[in-house]
């Protein structure tokens, strides 16, 4: 598939073109320091990241966007199905799937590894057809990082740096305000036939100019490989790690909200208020965090202290998804979860100091 | 390509046959099937009442080629409570059935030792009535069931008509008489255990009740000399989908829903999140 070389001026009025006729979701401010995938208008302001001075934050980084892209496959709030009584009082429930077309474009590595996870999660056993139908419509276009976030960022300890695998499209800034744009799948290919983009004569070159423009380390290290980060959070059950950065947890749930690897949800029933006769089912976000989540009937909680609850957000992450999953870590390093906890717990400080335990222990 | 079915999460609405109150807490469902559930003893279904909500209930019945599905209903929350006031020629919504259940090839050949604490008799039913059903394929059969007091007591006509299949034995234990006419025994579940006539090697044990009884009962039964892998556990979890996705029933790295919610000891003896 030929790649193509084209200034990001050019690429971003062919964005703005694309959203004429498909719906188009690109980070957009919110507010000062916070972006959020938004449905591309006429009038919406998109900018990337300058290869030349990437330091330059007015547009946006995968920290900026506080919801993950990941949540436009599952959104909170999510129709499931409705429902209707007839005249003779039988109901009728009638699921909703949303099959319509969507492009996500300037997805950076950790989210689009976020959604490759997902991809997984959701298409494993029973496969969840809401996300299946959203994700089979959505065409993926990537942007690389030449730049870390901010110090919350740790994508290449976490293994995402770099990642591009599910992105149809992937973009890589290039000197004179360039962006090197590659097809990476038959749609995106398609997407881009008619761009009337200049063709890249050599992709490696520009690859290998992106990548030197990286600081090395890039962002936050483990002090060891991720594997055996892994290791050592699969064998800390008893570590007094959880107790120490759990002491100040407000059991708020927020981290759970911001992962774009966090799925769990509850569902809601409602009739119409104006037509009783009818209603729906919806789901939404929930959060293993909040303290009645491992509940049941009758009351006993199977993880009653912020403790127990924080140690299985983060064995959730490293340990028991995958351990189903082939051995991907499901912690992406976006950072978001130390980035807005509301007192500074930091997942990256929790596997550092298990790490730190473990060695100890040996 | 896998199949994907878009209604796994929109319940099919069934309408009752039978409702009956079993106790102040629990009321009995028979509902009429289009075509039968085919499930498995130890399955659930997730329950519905569009509007109100939606929760996991254990299949109480045996399986087998047949229309009906019934279903013993505790008070709980607000969709139980709305569950209670529904009569027969009302409709539920149900999904599934979800989980792995038993298979009853593994008690062939067996005695088999079942030991129930309140409402987790309801899902051993469902065990029980093809045990019962196919006498001649097990082999002995013991019941233990406790509960609060006489008048908590659930399927007691059943379990008295269990007790005359010859091989069966039924014992019907509550904590307190509370001053009511009660022809069972007095004490817990755990207190039989000891003085059965049992052997280890021959034996597989069922266990279902609340998550304060197992590890009593499981104690009893390694003091037999029962091994882990003879142990099944029937494990209940908050659910919300039944297809291992909403994230409320994981136990460590396995779902209730999934994974379960039958559990050989074995398999979650390790996960230190599994009993309480």
């Amino acid at each position: 598939m030929g790649s193509y070389l084209v200034e990001r001026s050019v690429f971003i009025d062919w964005i703005s073109r694309l959203a004429r006729h498909e719906k188009v979701y690109f980070p957009l401010p919110v507010s000062k320091s916070s972006f959020r995938f938004s449905r591309v208008r006429s009038r919406s302001r998109l900018a990337l990241e300058d290869f030349d001075d990437p330091r330059q934050a007015k547009p946006f980084r995968a920290s900026a966007c506080i919801p993950p892209p990941v949540r436009l496959l599952a959104p909170d709030n999510e129709l499931l199905f409705t429902f209707r009584r007839d005249s003779a009082g039988d109901c009728h429930p009638t699921p909703v799937l949303d099959h319509n077309r969507r492009i996500l474009a300037g997805v950076r590595p950790c989210d689009l590894k976020a959604i490759a996870l997902m991809d997984r999660f959701q298409g494993d056993g029973i496969a969840d057809p809401y996300y299946l139908a959203r994700r089979g419509n959505t065409l993926l276009i990537g942007h690389d990082c030449l730049q870390p976030c901010d110090e919350y960022c740790f994508c290449e300890a976490a293994g995402s740096l770099s990642w591009r695998q599910g992105a149809d499209i992937f973009l890589t800034p290039q000197p004179q305000a360039r962006l090197l744009v590659e097809p990476l799948t038959d749609q995106g290919a398609a997407l881009l036939a008619d761009a009337g983009f200049p063709a890249c004569s050599d992709v490696q070159a520009c690859r290998a100019r992106a990548a030197a423009r990286r600081p090395t380390p890039f962002a936050r290290q483990f002090k060891a490989p991720l594997a055996r980060v892994m290791h050592a959070v699969a064998e800390s059950w008893q570590s007094p790690v959880w107790e120490r950065h759990a002491g100040r947890c407000f059991s708020c749930g927020t981290c759970n909200l911001v992962c774009p690897t966090c799925s769990c949800f509850d569902v809601r029933d409602d009739f119409n208020v104006e037509d009783p006769d009818s209603g729906r089912r919806t789901r939404h976000r929930d959060a293993c965090m909040l303290e009645d989540f491992a509940e049941v009937a009758g009351g006993y909680n199977f993880r009653k202290s912020p403790a127990a609850r924080q140690r299985h957000r983060v064995m959730r992450k490293f340990v028991y998804l995958p351990q189903r999953f082939g051995g991907t870590g499901f912690c992406v390093g976006c950072g978001r979860c130390g980035r807005q906890c509301t007192v500074a717990i930091d997942i990256f400080t929790i596997a550092t100091d298990l790490l730190a335990g473990a060695g100890e222990a040996a | 390509m896998k199949a994907i079915d878009p209604r796994i999460l929109t319940p099919t609405m069934v309408r009752i046959s039978e409702a009956a109150d079993m106790t102040a807490q629990e009321r009995f469902f028979r509902l009429r099937l289009s075509r039968p559930l085919g499930h498995r003893p130890g399955q659930f279904v997730m329950v519905s009442v569009p509007g109100i909500g939606e929760a996991p209930i254990s299949i109480c019945c045996g399986p087998g080629d047949h229309d009906r599905l019934e279903l013993l209903v505790r008070s709980a929350g607000s969709l139980t409570m709305v569950l209670r006031r529904l009569e027969a020629g009302d409709q539920v919504g149900i999904r599934g059935p979800f989980g792995t259940g038993f298979d009853l090839a593994d008690f062939e050949g067996r005695d088999v030792l079942i030991v129930a604490g309140g409402l987790g008799l309801a899902p051993l039913r469902s065990l029980i009535e093809p045990l019962i059903l196919d006498r001649q394929r097990f082999g002995r059969i013991t019941i233990i069931s406790g509960c609060r007091t006489p008048a908590d007591e659930l399927f007691g006509r059943e379990m008295r008509a269990w007790s005359r299949v010859p091989g069966t034995r039924v014992i019907r234990l509550v904590n307190d008489t509370a001053h009511l006419p009660w022809d069972g025994e007095v004490g817990l579940v755990t207190a039989p255990i000891a003085g059965l006539d049992m052997d280890p090697a021959a034996t597989l044990a069922v266990l279902c009740g609340p998550p304060v009884m197992y590890k009593f009962v499981i104690m009893e039964l390694a003091g037999r000399g029962l091994a882990h892998d003879r142990i099944f556990i029937d494990l209940e979890r908050r659910m919300r989908c039944g297809i291992g996705k909403c994230g409320h029933c994981q136990i460590n790295h396995l779902t209730c829903c999934q994974d379960g919610p039958v559990f050989r000891l074995s398999t979650v003896q390790s996960l230190p999140e599994a009993l309480a």
